[in-house]
């Protein structure tokens, strides 16, 4: 379970920050009580990046695996990082 | 992680062994795992035969699909042709839509997933070959039977994404749209069946040693494809149900005037549309990436970035949907994210085709049929995830949205990222199930008229749209040189065909089906999949030890064949593969495997003639086969779930494997718990669909049932859940009589009825009627949902109650009990969950 | 048509769409560079030196080239695009002249609103604006999914039934600019076209008051027919006894530019047989074809239609 956690950290931030921000923006539309929220939640999620980021780099590995499990995720969290960054724009551009 | 499971990993030092092998042992796995011959062969379960029975299905309907092209295209090269009448040319354009998306591109990378992957895990078959047998089966005949249509002009004409209120039955009077809705059911339940083989698969039967970070990319692409059809399919499946109840019964979800929305229908579509485009090219690109590293013949450069890569494609293509949507008035501040998230999601593909340019400039590649593709494949992918990026932009897909400048696009990742990567896998991989490989010289003429072909058909398209010209027009006047550019697309389109046509001609001289006098490694590729083979695949199951490990250890090919390392014959007498764990790979226990039978087949041809005749209405005949297909599939699962006299068999240098096992680590459990999720995945986008129409139009909407009938509707359910998991607890009790599971079972059924029942009459009693509002569509859609779940579960209480006495069910666990108590209780959740959830909002 | 640009996405000629044909400008020269980029590094990995070879292969390649580049472009891109959909969709001033189109099938409903949302004015398939001033088009739809695309002035919205959707056109100097159904809507839908004229501000302010005066009604033979026939049944001529809505509303035909939808040049003999037999030029299409009237009836329902101006 850990190791999977650990694989899809990430992805799984991603997915929390896009379907919270999906819901905001249909429930509140363009607005600027969405656009707070977006940016809050934006801030939320990459604050829990930085969390897992720096958790990971403190993780020794022992194994190849777990070097492997380490590196999947350091980037796993960087492109999500990317990701999360891209979608909180629109509150400010928008 | 040094032990997943405290398997010691110091046994895998015992192999390769050193002791000859017993008489017989070789000739005796050959006899158990021997072929089926003439009528046998609609019996055969081995994921050799459906693997090839599969692709060339597929292939079948990318034939069919490309002619009704080529017949567009020859409409199309001129203004104001009347070659198609109208209402033809509108049929072909859906069906050709269609059938290339539902009937071949996802069949097609499942089936090559079936023929491939249990060879390069080195695994004897599919965890459920007999699943893979009655999906293949029902896609074909549904398949076949649905692309009929166009023959008697009852072919669907909405266009492959079918948008309401035109699919409605106020504009669409006739059948052909309940061919399209009816017939993607045989898809749907081949996908899923096939997602269930291929995520069970790829995590439990792969070789012992063959860590996660060891295994094939190709693997993983798979693996995030199966993920991706659970999430993604129910979509469409629930949305595809709901258009059919409206046609059929008059519930109102698309409908505005009576507090639907005709864009709920497209978020439902999309939801599962885009993701749907990644499930084609994902597995394709892990194809690729396996190509380009045995062409390159040198280990893929940045293999954990393109791990990340699917994952990271798998998850964010979930987050696009709406970009499909960018034109039709959605907020601005959630347009922005679709936007933002389609640029995202571009950022893995890029990763994937560097690592492709850095693995080849590292390597040796060479010239051959294959690496053209991939060549020509990738130049062609990339253009069209450019034009994506284009698309990306919310101005610019207000130009360029529904014109020819997206039937470019799309053309263009299509063939780029799956077609040409098939055709480079059918080069490449031939040699492993075929006695003779395809022409390196044919193979080079079919790449460069194809490549050249669709260059020709689909660029001029980029600048036809700009000029214009929507898309799913029968014709177009003249006077804006519409037509030079329709010309070319048009001459091109034929190069593209003649392409094809050199590829059957090679197919037919040189494809000789064999499982095990195949023509060999070739391309000396270096993973598993070309070790030598039978119907059994590997003699004997490696021990994997790197990431190719035919390249590592040259000598494997031979110690595998003389059957050196684990389970080198039958230790039962059956077929048997070994299940290991998910993420060590370390050996769990051993499955038996079926052999051929002919209730998948039966139990396939009666479920496609449920959906057929439904359509066309023959509602005696229709359910007659349903209620057949039924029994064949209660047949075939009388057969499961069986032990063997030996408890625990010795794999192969002493390491014991126990031959009978319950429990959440059974793949049996695994395959009920992913269904579950499919299921519940319908069930989210219902909810979604109630809280949408909540949101657009409440003004439709009455007071909830009341909330005070949850008194009796929950505890029911909870009554179910219990006495569900007290008949299991009750099975491992030595004292209780043998029939108290079965009967426990039988009222927990009863209990999830009386829950739903009383739901029902709850909103029967409030005065709402489906055909009323969007509320009462989606309230008693949702109860549909419930009530189906119910009857399953009443059904697999007499199943349970039957096989109880048979002696079947035995202590102190059992497998069959346990899936069915999984049922039950999910049931009950769902139950409750809708119970309260519809009492929520109202007026 | 006469006046069309040969690519009309790229030939914009207003303010809307020619910000978008600069977005689009940008796309296609980023589009060209990032190809030849990625062609050329192919070309290096098989063909190159084995000094350029090396260096392309390892996993830095893929660390710039797949993620660290293309971030850096897509960020500025989706800044830029993000921007630019907050400029097209920014509220018009409160004064702008509002037109509602409904779409049909397989037809066009123009309806100019005045200053408190009433039909001043119904037209079809066409559409008059002032240049230089922005016109707020409300969509909506009849019957099944439209989609109003007029490439030369702005990007395409959908029609929606249930829904309405606003847009803002504007043409910058006059000219006719065509368009087209852009969202599949059964049957002829390669047929349902529009057409939009764009007059000098003054000739536009003269042609409205011309058109909004009140009229006598025209008589004769073709005005007997035209209600007799039964066309008064689907269509509605202001000022006479005709007041069907089913139909495009034919009180300014004779102004057209065209006629079926933006499909047929408006003269006598495309009106004679479209009358009689429209199914034969648009299939599908909802007007019944009128086969029984003679050569004679045809011409003088025509010649009544082009005196409504």
């Amino acid at each position: 379970m850990r190791t999977w956690a650990l694989l899809l950290a990430g992805l799984v931030i991603w997915t929390v920050h896009f379907f919270a921000l999906y819901i905001v923006g249909s429930i509140w539309l363009t607005t600027p009580l969405a656009r707070a929220l977006t940016l809050a939640l934006t801030l939320l999620c990459t604050g829990a990046i930085a969390m897992f980021l720096v958790r990971a780099r403190r993780y020794l590995p022992e194994t190849a695996m777990d070097r492997w499990v380490r590196s999947i995720s350091l980037v796993g969290l960087g492109v999500s990082a990317v990701a999360i960054l891209w979608q909180g724009l629109p509150a400010l551009l928008i | 992680m040094r032990t997943e499971t405290g398997f010691d990993h110091s046994l895998y030092d015992r192999f390769p062994t050193s002791d000859p092998r017993p008489e017989g042992e070789l000739e005796e796995l050959e006899r158990i795992w021997c072929a089926p011959k003439g009528w046998q062969l609609l019996t055969a379960v081995n994921n050799n035969y459906i693997g090839i029975f599969y692709v060339g299905a597929a292939f079948l309907f990318f034939l069919l699909a490309g002619i009704l092209a080529l017949v567009m295209r020859v409409q199309l090269a001129l203004p104001l042709q009347g070659i198609l009448p109208q209402e033809t040319y509108n049929q072909f354009f859906t069906m050709h839509g269609t059938v290339m998306m539902f009937l071949f591109a996802v069949p097609m990378v499942e089936a090559i997933g079936v023929l491939l992957l249990p060879q390069m895990l080195a695994a004897r078959d599919l965890p459920f070959p007999r699943l893979s047998a009655y999906a293949f089966w029902a896609y074909f005949v549904g398949g076949l039977c649905f692309f009929a249509s166009l023959f008697f002009g009852l072919a669907p004409d909405g266009g492959w994404f079918m948008y309401p209120p035109y699919t409605s039955l106020t504009y669409s009077p006739g059948i052909n749209a309940d061919f399209w809705l009816l017939g993607i059911g045989f898809i749907e339940i081949s996908a899923i069946a096939g997602a269930i083989e291929i995520i069970v698969g790829v995590l439990r039967t792969r070789a012992p040693g063959m860590t996660l970070d060891k295994m094939p990319v190709y693997a993983w692409a798979m693996l995030v494809l199966g993920v991706m059809i659970i999430i993604a399919f129910p979509s469409v499946i629930l949305g595809t149900l709901l258009l059919e109840l409206e046609r059929a019964f008059n519930w109102p979800f698309f409908d505005p005037t009576r507090g639907g929305d005709a864009l709920l229908w497209q978020h439902l579509f999309w939801f599962f549309g885009h993701p749907e485009v990644y499930i084609i090219f994902l597995p394709a690109s892990g194809l690729v990436s396996m190509m380009v590293a045995a062409m390159a013949r040198t280990p893929l450069v940045g293999h954990n970035l393109i791990v990340l890569a699917f994952l990271a494609t798998g998850f964010i293509s979930f987050g696009v949907w709406a970009h499909h949507m960018f034109t039709t008035g959605l907020p601005n501040l959630s347009i922005g994210f679709f936007s933002a998230a389609s640029m995202a999601v571009s950022v893995p593909a890029g990763i994937q085709i560097f690592s492709w340019i850095a693995t080849f400039a590292v390597g040796r590649p060479r010239f051959n049929a294959p690496t053209l593709f991939l060549l020509g494949g990738m130049v062609t992918f990339v253009v069209g995830g450019l034009t994506g990026v284009m698309v990306a932009m919310v101005p610019f897909d207000w130009q360029a949205h529904d014109s020819y400048f997206i039937v470019a696009h799309l053309h263009y990742v299509l063939l780029g990222g799956m077609v040409f990567p098939m055709f480079a896998a059918f080069y490449y991989w031939t040699p492993m199930t075929s006695r003779h490989p395809l022409s390196e010289r044919l193979g080079k003429w079919a790449f460069w008229l194809m490549f050249a072909g669709m260059q020709v058909t689909f660029w001029p398209m980029h600048l036809t749209g700009l000029m214009g010209m929507p898309r799913r027009v029968y014709t177009y006047l003249p006077g804006r040189e519409w037509e030079v550019t329709n010309m070319i697309s048009s001459v091109g389109a034929f190069m593209l065909a003649a392409g094809v046509l050199l590829f059957l001609i090679d197919v037919a001289r040189s494809f000789r089906f064999t499982t095990d006098h195949d023509a060999g490694n070739i391309y000396d590729g270096g993973t598993l999949e070309w070790l030598p083979t039978g119907l059994y695949s590997a003699r004997s199951i490696p021990v994997v030890k790197s990431r190719e490990p035919l390249w590592e250890d040259p000598g494997l090919a031979e110690d595998v064949k003389a059957g050196r390392y684990l389970l080198p014959g039958s230790a039962t007498g059956l077929r048997e593969t070994i299940v290991t764990s998910p993420l060590l790979a370390e050996p769990q226990y051993l499955q038996i495997i079926p052999g051929p039978s002919v209730w998948p087949f039966l139990a396939a041809i009666f479920t496609a003639g449920f959906f057929i005749l439904l359509t066309i209405q023959a509602y005696t005949p229709s359910f007659t086969c349903g209620v057949l297909a039924v029994v064949c599939v209660l047949r075939w699962l009388w057969d499961t779930d069986r032990r063997v006299k030996e408890v625990t068999v010795d794999a192969g240098a002493g390491v014991r494997l126990p031959t009978y096992v319950t429990g959440p680590s059974t793949h049996g459990w695994w395959a009920m718990i992913i269904l579950l999720i499919v299921v519940g995945m319908i069930f989210v986008m219902a909810l979604f669909s109630f809280f949408y129409l909540f949101g657009v139009q409440s003004q439709f909407w009455q007071a909830p049932a009341p909330a005070g009938h949850l008194a009796i509707i929950l505890p029911a359910y909870l009554a179910a859940a219990g006495l569900a998991l007290l008949s299991r607890r009750m099975l491992a009790r030595e004292k209780t009589e043998h029939w108290t599971p079965g009967v426990l079972y039988l009222c927990a059924a009863a209990a999830l009825a009386a829950g739903v029942g009383a739901d029902m009459w709850s909103w029967i009693g409030s005065g709402l009627v489906p055909e009323a509002s969007g509320q009462g569509a989606t309230v008693y859609a949702l109860l549909s949902l419930e009530v189906l779940l119910v009857g399953v579960g009443v059904l697999m209480a007499c199943y349970l109650c039957a096989r109880n006495s048979r002696g079947m069910i035995v202590r102190p666990r059992n497998n069959s009990l346990d899936l069915c108590v999984l049922w039950v209780v999910y049931a009950a959740a769902q139950g409750s969950m809708t119970g309260v959830l519809t009492r929520l909002v109202g007026a | 048509m006469s006046g069309d640009s040969l690519i009309p996405v790229l030939t914009p000629a207003g303010p809307y769409a020619g910000s978008i044909t600069m977005l689009a400008w940008l796309l296609i020269a980023m589009a060209t560079a990032v190809l030849a980029i990625v062609i050329a590094a192919l070309w290096i990995a098989f063909a190159g030196s084995d000094r350029l070879k090396s260096r392309l292969g390892g996993s830095r390649t893929i660390w710039i080239g797949g993620i660290g580049v293309p971030v850096v472009i897509l960020t500025v891109l989706l800044v830029y695009g993000l921007s630019l959909t907050r400029n097209l969709t920014a509220p018009v001033p409160a004064e702008t002249m509002r037109v509602r189109i409904t779409g049909e099938m397989w037809w066009w409903r123009v309806a100019y609103l005045d200053e408190t949302g009433e039909a001043f004015m119904i037209d079809a398939n066409e559409l008059h604006i002032p240049a230089g001033r922005p016109v707020l088009l409300e969509l909506e739809s009849n019957d099944v999914i439209h989609s109003f695309w007029v490439p030369q002035l702005s990007g395409k919205l959908d029609m929606v039934p249930g829904r309405r959707n606003t847009m803002p056109i504007q043409a910058d100097a006059p000219g006719v600019f065509s368009g087209q159904c852009a969202e599949y809507c059964g049957g002829p839908h390669a047929l349902m076209g529009f057409v939009v004229i764009a007059h000098e501000p003054a000739d536009f302010d003269r042609m409205m008051t011309e058109r909004r005066a009140s009229r006598t009604p025209v008589l004769g033979t073709g005005a007997e027919l035209f209600q007799r026939t039964g066309c008064a049944a689907c269509h509605r001529i202001a000022g006479t006894k005709a007041n069907g809505t089913a139909g495009p509303d034919l009180t300014h035909v004779g102004t057209r530019r065209s006629l079926g939808a933006g499909i047929l040049p408006n003269n006598r003999g495309t009106l004679m047989g479209w009358i009689g037999d429209s199914q034969a030029i648009k299939p599908g299409n909802r007007m019944p074809p009128y086969k029984m009237l003679s050569a004679a009836e045809l011409e003088a329902i025509a010649s009544y239609l082009e005196a409504q101006r």
